[in-house]
This record gives structure tokens, C-alpha cells and sequence, in this order.
């Protein structure tokens, strides 16, 4: 293609056809000033303060919008241009109100600062203000449309980088105005309050809902998002050592760009709730005593020492946290593995992956999404579990046109985004990924050459009855069909969430997930492969540094003796052959009365995991319960030493997000009265058990050590605000050998949750955008409160009309296991016969339906029965 | 056209012609104005559906167009003119004239839905001025006694009166 070639302000520019003159001068250093554009949206060319003279032509151009040409001469700074940019500005100004002194927006309105640049100050001419209510309903947002400037970076945002479409202009000239669908408020519009419009309006219409008025903060620091797996980069503004403000970082090339959601946005405000934990603590008699940290930690040391001599390593359980940095994860198994001789080690939930080989291959990064040709969705809600990578998927189908079938038994959002719907029933994935493989076949799928095992894949796929299969799994056949063909021919980036994760015959899905993978050669490569939502911010890193029974740093199996050997040499300790205790199992062991001691960092079992009532008395029979955690739980309540820890704004550290990336992060404020940086506490229990102390003075050594010796991990980049590591899931080939690919028998595919006459209905639980795991954290966020998700279960219309059951009225669903009480809301997300009943929320916990897997997990899904509760309330 | 319960169903065909056009709401919209009379408001969220779109963006192109409405229209649609010339031959005075002949304000429609009183900023008919259209005819040089016997054509009130 040949070149442009102008000249802007004296110099001559070169740049490819297409590029705007905005852009072209830019990429020589020349700053034009602007109100609506932004990079990541599509120029609009909206405001007009762009402008820019062609001095052949004499005319005058909005330089956002237009393309540059061969043979322009344009003036970015002309007297003409100049007067008219003024002009804009002040006619803006005229049409805004002069209310700066108490707008959130303070130092940071775009429109103040083009004004001053311009030298603007009285404007001379009669304001004629536009004037419109404040909307302040809602928890989240503040839109004050009377300071609009009408630039419509807050409906690009809105339609471009999240797609929801919850707003657009309406009307025109003097009326015109950004409105929601009925210009009903947002609250009872499908906006899903991810606050990028508000992150990205320039003057003061749309900001953050605060407590009171915070003016612009002090200082910015950078941050990673502390919720989900997609590491989003925060910028935390504080102010008087308080976090005020978030907004997406402005740096280039984060995960999240310009986005966020409304969990990352607004619901930090969790961090300065009065529940946080801010004293050390021992139990003495029924309470709680503050002590010093020197009491507590030895108090800890020595009650883990003398356990472990007593009773042996396998009496002690360390459970961390899929939320702690990559540094605290290291040392807290280091800790148990080296210096008490114990593989108890786990951190949260860990689904069916590790154990898979999907484990294994290369993570992807969630921009090749939005090159993928297709899309499958298995057992995943991206747009409420992890909204970011959400929001790319529903890019890619909208704007490139890329193809999205979504298997999942709700109707999730996606599905209207979607080109088929595969309503399959909970733990019935399996059978139905193997007609869709054997649709494909059909299509002429074929694998790359040389994959073992396609001869008796082929084969069992070719004799397989696709109806049967329909009928079993309850998929609408023409819905199977449908996406046979839309699959067909194109290689899938599949989306698999806790879905299938969780279920008790995970492996089995998984392979069957792996085999049609295989089947579309769509296992590794460009924009293909697999995403595992598996939950929490440092799920992958945590499973990195080894904090899983299973597996040392690197995911070493722990059972493989090369493995061993490779962390016993640099340890310099002997590690046990015998993989730890996962969940379940110590739960049990608690309860014969084996395991007598219990350090939590970060979880709160007692609200995360079935039954608390059983694990309460489990819990009550251990000697030794520590406690580290930011907030006061129902688990440290029991405790018998409390840590108070930091949370991700107030230490340093670094995690490692879905694609492997990691990214390191600083404090942004000091951590709440005495409490300390999770890993300055681990370094000070690790001081007190080894035998010669001050190993681990600053963070700087305990990076060095994961950087040393950690596979995947040479490169591990720290400095906050970086780019990050782009690290591929480390890869063990170095020490386990790489598998080669093979399509394998999915093995006995395994029976769903069946018919039962006790239990009609089979219930899904399921979170909820604006909540993360189980709730420990975003139920303390003030702003969401009990905003919009009560937790109100969810059934289809024609059973409530079957059942007489009134919106609103309250049922009790009653499990084998246990029994919760919801409000009704009927809702066509789910298909008669299921109900859905969100975990986060409301007093009574949707965990209390299910029982702990084998595998140490909880399940999604379970059957139960519905019975009027007899309370009800009728509208 | 006086409002009654929408038929849904008259949609379906009219969605099925625009469905694959690129630029297919415009098109769509009119041929649904054309039916029901205007664009009834539970419409919009069946056409975002059909055609790909957020119902936000479809009311944004609705309220954007003024040749759309929302709200069912009189049978007679009257437009009078303000532009330059009509004002200058006193097209103020024939609004208010015609808003006190109708018992309308501009922009609204009578009770029994016979007229619709609107205001344009020009019907390029200069040369007729003060003028206003009725439906898609035309009528210049206006005056009261003139504007009058054109009402009652219409079955509007000013015959009522002199009757």
C-alpha cells in the first residue's frame, strides 16, 4: 500500500491510507486537543474541538475523523483554528453549569482543562444552560445530565467495548439527550453498572457514587483487580490514606483497557468496611484478646510445633487462598511443606483442570477472543462471573461476526448473542460434546495429522445416536443441528467455566472436551484453545506456587519422585510422596479427631463450603485454629489466634491472571490499625519454625526464590504498573515431558443428576454479576447493599403458574442435604423444570443445597423440591 | 389513528422482508408506522430483537426522525409552517389562530384523534406563505376565514361552529 505523505505543522508526516489526521500527527508528537475521542473507540468526531486547518484548501477539518491525504498542509495551531476551537469551547461552557466548585470531577474535567489550555476563561455570552433532575437512584452511578456535553463517549463505551446497549442517543438538536430504552432510569435499565461510561466521560455527568463529596483524590496508584481471574489494572485514588476513587487504569495494554465492572469499579468500597480485622488476636476462654504480634505469632509457632511433635505432619492442614499474592502462596506451602513436613496444603477450589491435561497446555490471552472464528461457551457465565472477558466474546460476535454456541442448562446472556443454545442438563456435558463432535465429523472434521487414538474415536463417534443423545442430555435436536453448523469447519476457542469444573465426573467432560478440541484442531495455536473461568484472581498463580495437595511450585506432581527431587535439593528437605489432604478429606480427618490443627489464610469455610454446621463442629474439635484474613468471618470468629492480614490496595505482591499473565501491584494505603502484609506475617511464622531466621526480610526474597526456581516463572515481572509477564501456564515439560496429543476414551460418560420423584426439579447454583465466590467480600461492599440481586431464586413462569407461586412469594427448596428460602422471581432464563438459585446474597446460603464432592469441590448443581413456605408475600 | 391493543403479529412478515438488509431499520420502521399508524412502544423491543439491535439504539433512530412518532397520530396530520417567510407574512398569527380553531397545542392530538397540530421550520412554500400542509396537501396564503372552510373540509370543528 503506498503511503500518505502531509505535512502537519511544518512536518512531513508519512502514514498508511486510512489513518485520521489526529492519529498521523499524533504518531509525530503532536497533540491536538479533544473532547470525544478515545482511542479504543471509534472516532465520532462529535465535539469538534479537534479541528484543523488544510492550509491549501482553506478548509477546515475535524481531524478525529478525517483521513489524512497525500498533499495536505494542515495547521493544528492557526489563528483560524484557533478562534474556532474557542468558539466550541465556549459555546460548550454556555450550555454547562458552573457547579466545579462541588463536582466530583474537579481537577480532572476534560472540558476544564481544554479551557484553561485554550486560555479560556469568561466566555461573554449568555449561559443557556440545559437543566435536567439528577439521577442518583441507583447505588453505583450519578448522572447529571445538565453537564453533558453530548460527545457520546459514554454510548460508544457502552456499545463498543461492552456491549450492552443499555443506552443511545435520543432526540436531536437542543433535545437531544444519552438515554436508556424508555428513558427509564439505569436501575431499571439493562445497564449492568460496569462504570466504563463513567470512567470515561470527560466533564462531570457521570460519576461515582460517594458517600459524601470527595473531590478529586490525592494520588493515583496502580493496582490488579482482587476479584475475578481476568487480572483487570486498577488505578486506586486515595485520598488522607483512604481509597476514594477506581478507575480502570489509563496504561496501554492492560487486560481490561478502558473497561471494568461493577464488582472492580464500585464495590471496593468493602476495603473500608468496619469489619475488618485490625488487632492480632488469641482466644482466651469464650473471647477474643488482643495481643502483640510477637505474642501471636509465637503463640502460632510454637502451637504448630508442638502438634507437629506430637501427633506428626499429617495432624496439621494448611488452607490458603486462591487470593493471596503469588509470594504469600509460596511461602505459605513453603512453610508447611519445609519446616513442618506436611503436603496439607490447598488453596480454595481448585476444578477439574490441574488434574487434566487441558491443565497443562498453553494458557491463551483473552485478546486472541476477539480473533476467534468460533466460540463455544461450556458451563460458563463470562458476563457475570468474568465480566471483561465477557465483553470480548460478545465484541467478537457482534463486531467481527464470529460464531458462539453456548452449552449451558440457563439461559445466560450470551445466549442472545448466540447462533445455537444447548440446553443441556447439569453433568449431562459430556454426552452431548460427543454429538456435537460426531455432527462435526460428519462435516468433515478431521484432526491434524498423526493424533493417536482417531481411529476408535472416529469410530465410537459414527455409531453414536445423536437423538439418544439429545434425549438424555435434553437438547433440542434442531438446537444440536444448528450448531453443528455453525461450528462446522472452523476452529473454536472454547470458554469453560465451573460449570463442568465442578462436577464430580469433571475428568470426563473434560476429555470429551479435549477430544473435540482435537477433533477441530482447535487445542493450541492463534486465537483457539481453552479459557478456564475457574474463579478467583489468583487461582492460576496460587496452583503455580504449589499450593495444592497435589502438586509442588511448577505443578510438580508431588507422587512424581523427579519432581520431589527437584524442590528437595533446593529446600534441602525431605517432601513427603503422599499428596495432601484435599477439603474433604480433612474436614473428615477433623472430625475423627486426626487433624488437630488448622492455619486458614484468606477463606472463610465456614460461609464457602457445604454444611457449616458440620464444619463448625469440625472446626470445634481441631487444638489449633489460626485465623489470617482482612475481614472478620464467621471462621475467625473461632479462631484460636487471629492474623489480621492486608488486602491487595495495602501491600505489595503479585498474581497471575486466567492467560498466565502475571502482574505485580503496590500499596496503595497502609493496612487498617495493626494489621500486616500477609506475607510479612508467613515470613515472621516462618522466622519463628526455622532454625535460623531473617530469610525473608523484603519481598524482593521471596521473589527471588519463585524467579530461581519456579518453571514458568524466570520471568516474572513486578514493578506495578508494568506490562506484566505475559507467561504461558508454566509448562512442566522440562521436568514431566510434554504429552503428546491423543484422543482418549471419555471412560464411562457418567449419569446426570437422573429422574427423581422426591426432587421434580433440578436446581443450578450459580453467582451473580455483582458478587464474587461466595459472597465474603462483595456482601460487605456498601454501595451494592441489597441492591437489585437479593438473591431471589429464579423459575421459569410456567411452573410458578403451575405451582401457584406469586412473584415475590417465598418457597423453601429442600435438598437431600438441606434446605434454603428464596423469593420467587419468575424469570425465562431457566427452562421449565429448573431452578436457579444464586449463591452470593441474602442470609441463608445456596451452598446448604449440596454436599462436598470427593474432589474436595462443591457442586453446581443438585436436585431438590419446591414447598411454599407459607409466608409469602403477594404483590 | 386511535389507539387500541397492538397486533404483534402484523410484525412478523414485515420483519421477515428486513431482516437481512444492512441498513433495514429505516426501511422497516416506516413499513411499520404505515401499519399501525405510528410506532407503538411495545414495537421496539420485538424489532431490536429481529433485526440485531438494542432496543435503545431502535428508539434513538426513532426519536431522531421527526417522520416517526411514538404516539398515535390524528387522521389529519397538520403541519404549519415557521419558517422566514411565513413569519414575516404572519404565520404567527395563523398558528395561534389554528391552535384556538382546534383546541390543540402544538404537538398534540385531539381526543377523538381527527387532528394532529405540528409545527415545521419550513415547507419550502415560500412563495405560498403563511402556508401549512394537511396530510400531503398543500395550502397557501392563508387566513382565518381560509383556514376555517379547510378545517371543516375536514370534518374539524370550525364547521361544527358555523353549523
Amino acid at each position: 500500500m503506498e503511503e500518505v505523505r502531509l505535512n502537519i505543522d511544518g512536518q512531513t508526516v508519512l502514514c498508511t491510507p486510512g489513518t485520521t489526521i489526529w492519529n498521523a500527527a499524533r504518531a509525530k508528537g503532536i497533540r491536538i486537543p479533544n473532547l470525544c475521542h478515545h482511542p479504543d473507540l471509534k472516532p465520532a468526531g462529535a465535539c469538534r474541538i479537534c479541528l484543523v486547518e488544510d492550509e491549501k484548501s482553506g478548509r477546515i477539518l475535524a481531524s478525529c475523523v478525517t483521513p489524512a491525504a497525500s498533499g495536505m498542509v494542515i495547521r493544528t495551531d492557526s489563528p483560524v483554528v484557533l478562534r474556532h476551537r474557542a468558539n466550541i469551547v465556549r459555546l460548550i461552557m454556555a450550555n454547562h453549569p458552573e457547579s466545579c466548585i462541588v463536582c466530583d470531577q474537579g481537577n480532572r474535567c476534560r472540558l476544564r482543562a481544554v479551557a484553561s489550555e485554550l486560555g479560556i476563561g469568561r466566555i461573554d455570552l449568555d449561559p443557556m444552560m440545559r437543566t435536567f433532575p439528577l439521577e442518583e437512584a441507583n447505588p453505583f452511578i450519578v448522572r447529571d445530565l445538565s453537564k453533558c456535553i453530548l460527545c457520546g463517549r459514554c454510548i460508544r463505551a457502552d456499545r463498543e467495548l461492552v456491549v450492552v446497549g443499555a443506552i443511545d442517543y435520543h432526540f436531536r438538536g437542543f433535545q437531544a439527550q444519552p438515554a436508556t430504552f424508555g428513558r427509564r432510569p439505569l436501575e431499571d435499565s439493562t445497564c449492568t453498572f460496569c462504570g466504563t461510561c463513567v470512567a470515561l466521560c470527560p466533564t462531570g455527568a457521570l460519576r461515582t457514587k460517594t458517600p459524601g463529596y470527595a473531590g478529586s483524590p490525592e494520588s493515583w496508584s496502580e493496582a490488579v483487580c482482587g476479584f475475578c481471574a481476568v487480572g483487570c489494572s486498577l488505578s486506586l485514588g486515595t485520598s488522607a490514606g483512604r481509597i476514594v476513587d477506581v478507575e480502570p487504569s489509563k496504561r496501554p495494554g492492560t487486560v481490561n483497557g478502558a473497561t471494568l465492572c461493577v464488582r472492580g469499579h464500585f464495590e471496593h468500597d468493602y476495603l473500608n468496611t468496619p469489619d475488618r480485622l485490625v488487632e492480632p488476636a488469641l482466644r482466651s476462654g469464650g473471647s477474643q484478646v488482643q495481643g502483640s504480634w510477637e505474642d501471636v505469632v509465637s503463640f502460632v509457632v510454637q502451637g504448630l510445633r508442638l502438634l507437629r511433635d506430637k501427633h506428626g505432619p499429617q495432624s496439621l492442614a494448611f488452607w490458603g487462598s486462591t487470593r493471596c499474592s503469588l509470594e504469600e502462596n509460596y511461602l505459605f506451602q513453603k512453610l508447611a511443606r519445609t519446616l513442618l513436613g506436611l503436603n496439607n496444603v490447598g488453596s480454595g477450589e481448585q476444578g477439574g483442570v490441574v488434574e487434566s491435561r487441558l491443565g497443562k497446555i498453553a494458557a491463551r490471552t483473552i485478546s486472541e477472543i476477539e480473533r476467534a472464528e468460533a466460540i463455544l461457551v461450556v458451563g460458563a457465565n463470562p458476563t457475570d462471573s468474568s465480566p471483561v472477558l465477557g465483553y470480548a466474546v460478545k465484541r467478537v460476535v457482534r463486531q467481527r461476526g464470529a460464531s458462539l454456541v453456548v452449552l449451558d442448562p440457563m439461559r445466560i446472556d450470551l445466549v442472545s448473542f448466540s447462533s445455537a443454545w444447548l440446553s443441556v442438563a447439569p453433568r449431562e456435558d459430556g454426552v452431548i460434546l460427543d454429538a456435537l463432535a460426531a455432527g462435526l465429523l460428519e462435516h468433515g472434521a478431521r484432526p491434524a495429522d498423526g493424533v493417536e487414538g482417531w481411529e476408535a474415536y472416529a469410530e465410537r463417534l459414527s455409531c453414536m445416536d445423536r437423538e439418544a443423545a439429545c434425549r438424555q442430555s435434553g437438547v433440542d435436536p434442531s438446537s444440536l443441528k444448528c450448531a453443528v453448523d455453525t461450528l462446522a469447519g472452523k476452529r473454536i476457542a472454547f470458554v469453560v467455566g465451573r460449570g463442568i469444573l465442578t462436577q464430580p465426573h469433571a475428568a470426563a467432560a473434560m476429555r470429551a472436551l479435549e477430544n473435540l478440541a482435537l477433533l477441530t484442531d482447535s487445542l493450541e495455536g492463534e486465537a483457539r484453545g481453552f479459557f478456564f473461568l475457574s474463579g478467583e484472581n489468583n487461582a492460576e498463580g496460587a496452583l503455580d506456587m504449589g499450593a495444592s495437595p497435589g502438586f509442588l511450585p511448577g505443578r510438580l506432581r508431588v507422587q512424581d519422585a523427579e519432581s520431589r527431587r527437584y524442590w528437595e535439593r533446593i529446600w534441602g528437605v525431605r517432601i513427603s510422596p503422599d499428596p495432601g489432604l484435599n477439603r474433604k478429606r480433612a474436614l473428615e480427618e477433623m472430625e475423627k479427631g486426626n487433624l488437630k490443627a488448622l492455619f486458614v489464610m484468606g477463606e472463610n469455610p465456614l460461609r464457602e463450603l457445604p454444611r457449616p454446621e458440620r464444619t463448625r463442629s469440625a472446626l470445634e474439635k481441631l487444638d489449633l485454629l489460626v485465623v489470617q484474613d482482612i475481614l472478620q468471618t464467621e471462621t475467625s470468629r473461632m479462631a484460636h489466634a487471629v492474623l489480621p492480614g492486608a488486602a491487595f490496595s495495602e501491600k505489595e505482591g503479585s498474581f497471575t491472571n486466567l492467560e498466565g499473565r502475571i502482574q505485580g501491584f503496590e500499596a496503595a494505603v497502609s493496612p487498617p490499625g495493626r494489621a500486616m502484609a500477609d506475607w510479612r506475617i508467613l515470613a515472621a511464622i516462618y522466622d519463628g519454625l526455622a532454625p535460623s531466621p531473617g530469610k525473608y526480610e523484603s519481598i524482593e526474597d521471596v521473589r527471588r526464590e519463585i524467579r530461581d526456581h519456579v518453571p514458568g516463572y524466570k520471568a516474572m515481572e513486578t514493578r506495578p504498573g508494568g506490562k506484566g509477564t505475559p507467561q504461558y501456564r508454566c509448562e512442566p515439560d522440562s521436568r514431566e515431558g510434554r504429552e503428546k496429543p491423543v484422543f482418549r476414551e471419555a471412560g464411562p460418560l457418567p449419569d446426570g443428576l437422573g429422574d427423581s420423584g422426591e426432587y421434580p426439579f433440578l436446581a443450578v447454583l450459580g453467582s451473580v454479576r455483582s458478587h464474587v465466590g461466595n459472597g465474603t467480600r462483595t456482601s460487605r461492599s456498601g454501595r451494592l447493599g441489597e441492591f437489585r440481586e437479593t438473591g431471589d431464586l429464579e423459575m421459569n413462569p410456567e411452573d410458578c403458574r403451575r405451582m401457584d407461586v406469586h412473584p415475590g412469594e417465598a418457597v423453601r427448596v429442600v435438598s437431600r442435604h438441606g434446605a434454603v428460602e428464596r423469593d420467587v422471581r419468575p424469570s425465562r432464563r431457566v427452562r421449565p423444570g429448573f431452578i436457579f438459585v444464586p449463591k452470593g446474597a441474602k442470609g441463608n446460603r445456596a451452598v446448604d443445597l449440596v454436599d462436598l464432592l470427593k474432589n474436595g469441590n462443591t457442586p453446581s448443581a443438585c436436585r431438590v423440591r419446591i414447598e411454599k413456605a407459607g409466608n409469602g408475600r403477594r404483590p | 389513528m386511535k389507539k387500541t391493543d397492538v397486533d404483534l403479529s402484523l410484525l412478523a412478515p414485515l420483519f421477515q422482508r428486513h431482516r437481512d438488509d444492512s441498513w433495514g431499520l429505516i426501511p422497516l420502521l416506516q413499513e411499520i408506522q404505515e401499519a399501525f399508524g405510528y410506532v407503538p412502544p411495545e414495537t421496539i423491543e420485538p424489532i431490536a430483537e429481529a433485526m440485531g439491535l438494542f432496543p435503545s439504539e431502535v428508539e434513538g433512530v426513532i426519536t431522531f426522525y421527526a417522520g416517526f412518532s411514538l404516539e398515535p397520530k390524528g387522521k389529519y396530520v397538520i403541519r404549519v409552517c415557521r419558517g422566514t417567510a411565513c413569519h414575516v407574512r404572519g404565520g404567527r398569527t395563523i398558528l395561534r389562530f389554528i391552535k384556538k380553531e382546534l383546541g390543540l397545542e402544538e404537538g398534540r392530538t385531539d381526543d377523538d384523534y381527527r387532528f394532529t397540530l405540528e409545527t415545521v421550520a419550513c415547507l419550502g412554500a415560500c412563495f405560498l406563505a403563511p402556508a401549512m400542509m394537511v396530510n400531503r396537501t398543500y395550502y397557501g396564503r392563508l387566513a382565518p376565514g381560509k383556514i376555517r372552510s379547510i378545517l371543516a373540509e375536514y370534518g374539524g370543528r370550525g364547521l361544527d361552529k358555523e353549523a
